[in-house]
């Protein structure tokens, strides 16, 4: 087909909005001829060109599939709603970027799944790739669909679409998925079914159909066993165990719209130390493992060159846990100033030596700073396990503001376990706080016009953490949260945004969900439902009419305490953190214990079994 | 001499890049090759680069202009090899020289636009549309919309071929500060003159940059 749209592509390119999100041509994409003995992989991200082109991992998981001389990996995005309608119009199903190949024409395609709300864009763009819906449907002429990312460790309301998951960090397993693509395709009579028990075997892959799932008659699950030989009774995560000799793309795709994150992207290390108990992060991607300063400055040297780009940025989930990070400034300042390249060092924590960095990075455009301490009061904080305390960030924001910002960000989460009414009021108090800190410095020191922007997200209970068995506060209780916190601000100083608490609410039920939900993603998906991140999209009326015709009580998901002894639709996957060590941190929680960081004591949380990292630091 | 004019195409794909993203590709493209660029002063410095003019979306150019500060006697083929080793697909450098007319007199631009078209239904002919007086049509601008006479914005207009099913036109439109009109609003006020048939395909080039110097059109190099 490759070609076949060309004429009637050209056309639509010409009436839709942005026609960047579709060429396809930008510096560094790849495109290669696709010969007979290769293996294709379309790279899917759920959501607009302009979201999935920020993401990181989908950069390093195309460019090192296109590294091997015997794979042709290419990107395709959900086009947006005009360009939907004009393909339809047209009978132009969906494509890749590169070749313009349909998507159905694919061996293999991956969707990374980074938030729950992106499942809906999944459905479709099977839909508009012609590809059946439901595993079970596809036939030989149908690629098989896999799914990775964070969500992919509770993909189960997927479990029925997809045809298998990879678990954890891609670079090996997806490698080993196309050298057993090869081995598949040269047997005698290779089946579908044939591919997926090979891959079954491989540490990380987890193909959901292989497994029988029973559940007692309150619709909590019985069991979860495997149905053959081949699959494992417990999939474990795949992480790679020295990122200093791992593939890290360089030439990166260099796009000419503008996307969300527009930069070089320097990934300094995967995991954290922290422990933050609602943070799925924070426990997923354990142990905490550390690119070297020397790998670091050669790849953003090489990264610049191969680019042009006149930003580049440092990735991880907490920007001052590097071990050695003023060597690391200084070492990429060598390079960057030189270059006029601006430097940033998001995921800061509030400390003294923070603002020091930002002082040495940020030296022209002074205006906003942000922080997140997540709970309002000491005693919340505690019991999240957030280690900030009120005199860190009154101290930072003193030091902030005497250094020329005028700015601050809040972050905070609502409907934390635990929480009350006081601890609300808390998040006031605490941005009072920091007004008053502004106000307390001599006139002719501060930057004129102080203004606090407070955020609240709304708690998600997510897999995996130690809030996992916890019930998420009702949509009611959420509006009347941040109601009485709307009403406590009455300064014009402090500006106050939230979330809106049905996509939360929703979030809730995916995250947490068996796989019964697949039906309801389906009918979601046959009613409309997309781009559910998206404020123009999300209609809570369409997905709750999908629960309903299904029979299904989202509810269940969301609002339910779950006893520690209850089988979870995720108990069969295997991230390294045990259920024991989580319900130990989920205790102490409740007693507002903090636990200490990974580098301070170790907590004996399990990922100690991958044999790197952190844990033997 | 630090002021250099550079000729150059933009063609296949590279007519969906939009002025802004075209001006950013150009920016990262000098920073790859390392070239000796000039940058503004003050907080926020950035390359010195200007376009001529500005070329619609989906308008492919093989005679498009930029002006690029670089440090004097920085060489035109150090320029020309620069950009090219390292252009995405699509942009490609002609030439390198010294500006000889400036952007400000440019006054107006030619296009060749053939159209893919089941002209065979309308009674009405391309030709027809180009004959008339007046067309009044409604044009955007930064300061609003306002009611024009788009025959004042077309300086020529030559049908070279027309048959049931495609038309060739040369077209010579208003551009540059004082009066401009982009191709987009004279081929769709083309298309509803037509009505009832619609536009498959439109292809357009830009194929020449006028200026006026003392009431003598040049073409702009």
């Amino acid at each position: 087909m490759r070609g076949k749209y060309d004429e009637k592509l050209e056309k639509i390119l010409c009436e839709v909005q942005k026609p960047a999100r579709y060429t396809g041509n930008e510096l560094n994409s790849v495109h290669k001829e696709k010969t007979d003995g290769m293996v294709s992989f379309a790279f899917a991200f759920p959501d607009l060109y302009e979201i999935g082109m920020s993401h990181l991992g989908m950069k390093i998981l195309y460019h090192m599939l296109n590294e091997r001389s015997d794979t042709v990996c290419e990107r395709v995005f959900a086009p947006w709603s005009d360009m939907e309608q004009l393909m339809q119009d047209n009978d132009i199903p969906l494509f890749s970027l590169e070749s313009k190949t349909s998507v159905r024409e694919f061996d293999i395609v991956g969707f990374t799944l980074q938030y729950e709300m992106s499942y809906s864009n999944v459905v479709n763009m099977l839909a508009l790739s012609r590809i059946p819906l439901r595993s079970r449907e596809r036939g030989d002429s149908d690629p098989f669909v896999c799914v990775g990312g964070p969500c992919a460790y509770n993909c189960e309301p997927l479990a029925d679409i997809i045809d298998f998951a990879v678990l954890g960090e891609g670079e090996e397993v997806n490698g080993e998925l196309i050298d057993a693509y090869k081995e598949w395709r040269a047997e005698e009579k290779p089946t579908r079914e044939s591919y997926l028990e090979r891959i079954a075997r491989i540490e990380g892959v987890y193909v959901p159909s292989f497994y029988d799932v029973e559940y007692n008659a309150d619709n909590t699950v019985k069991s979860i066993t495997p149905n053959r030989g081949c699959a494992p009774a417990k999939i474990r995560k795949r992480i790679i165990g020295d990122l200093d000799n791992v593939f890290f793309p360089e030439k990166l795709i260099v796009p000419f719209m503008d996307i969300v994150h527009d930069r070089i992207m320097l990934e300094i290390f995967r995991g954290c130390i922290r422990g933050c108990r609602f943070c799925q992060a924070g426990y997923i991607y354990r142990p905490v493992r550390e690119k070297s300063v020397d790998r670091l400055c050669e790849i953003a040297a090489n990264s610049i060159a191969a680019t042009g780009y006149e930003e580049m940025s440092i990735s991880s989930l907490s920007t001052s846990d590097y071990t050695k990070l003023g060597a690391l400034v200084d070492g990429l300042l060598d390079i960057t100033e030189k270059k006029r390249i601006n430097l940033s060092l998001p995921s800061l924590r509030v400390d003294n030596f923070s603002m020091e960095l930002m002082e040495k990075v940020q030296k022209v455009k002074k205006s906003g700073l942000t922080f997140a301490p997540e709970a309002g009061t000491q005693r919340l904080r505690d019991v999240i396990n957030k280690n900030v305390r009120e005199e860190d960030l009154v101290r930072t924001a003193g030091i902030a503001f005497d250094g020329g910002y005028n700015h601050i960000k809040l972050y905070f989460m609502i409907g934390l376990p635990t929480e009350t009414y006081d601890d609300v009021a808390g998040i006031n108090d605490l941005a009072r706080k920091v007004v008053d800190v502004y106000y307390t410095l001599p006139k002719e020191r501060r930057k004129r016009g102080v203004s606090i922007t407070v955020s609240t997200s709304s708690f998600v209970p997510k897999p995996f953490t130690p809030f996992q068995w916890e019930p998420q506060d009702r949509m009611e209780t959420l509006v009347d949260k941040q109601k009485f916190l709307k009403e406590k601000i009455t300064t014009k100083t402090i500006s106050y945004n939230w979330h809106q608490s049905e996509v939360s609410f929703l979030e809730a039920v995916f995250a947490k969900g068996d796989r019964r939900l697949g039906e309801v993603l389906i009918s979601a998906h046959e009613k409309g439902c997309k781009f559910d991140g998206w404020n123009e999209y999300f209609s809570y009326e369409k997905w709750m009419a999908a629960f309903e015709e299904n029979n299904i009580d989202p509810e269940f998901y969301a609002y339910r305490k779950i006893p520690y002894d209850e089988v979870l639709p995720w108990e069969h996957i295997d991230v390294g953190v045990t259920k024991k060590f989580l319900i130990k941190e989920h205790e102490r929680a409740m007693e507002g214990v903090t636990t200490p960081s990974c580098r301070e004591n170790c907590a004996g949380c399990g990922a100690a079994s991958f044999g790197g990292g952190v844990c033997f630091e | 001499m630090s002021k250099y004019r550079i000729k150059f195409s933009k063609t296949g794909m590279g007519k969906f890049i939009s002025h802004l993203d075209l001006l950013r590709a150009f920016n990262r493209t000098v920073t790859r090759a390392e070239l000796p660029v000039r940058y503004t002063q003050g907080f926020n410095p950035h390359q010195i680069v200007t376009f001529a003019l500005p070329l619609s979306v989906g308008v492919e150019s093989e005679t498009e202009f930029v002006d690029i500060d670089f440090e004097d006697g920085t060489s035109f083929d150090k320029i020309l090899n620069g950009l090219n080793e390292n252009f995405p697909e699509d942009l490609y450098a002609i030439s390198v020289s010294e500006p000889v007319f400036k952007a400000k007199d440019i006054f107006s631009a030619e296009y060749s636009v053939s159209i893919d078209a089941d002209f065979g239904r309308s009674e009405k002919k391309v030709s027809d549309f180009f004959a008339q007086n007046e067309y009044i049509v409604l044009k955007k601008s930064k300061k609003g919309e306002k009611e024009v006479n788009l025959m004042d914005f077309i300086y020529e207009a030559d049908v070279l071929k027309e048959n049931d099913n495609r038309a060739d036109i040369r077209l010579v439109l208003a551009a540059g500060g004082e009066k401009n009109i982009k191709p987009d609003l004279v081929l769709g006020s083309l298309e509803s003159y037509l009505t009832p048939i619609k536009f498959d395909l439109t292809h357009i080039r830009r194929t020449n940059i006028f200026c006026k110097i003392q009431e003598k059109v040049e073409i702009f190099c």
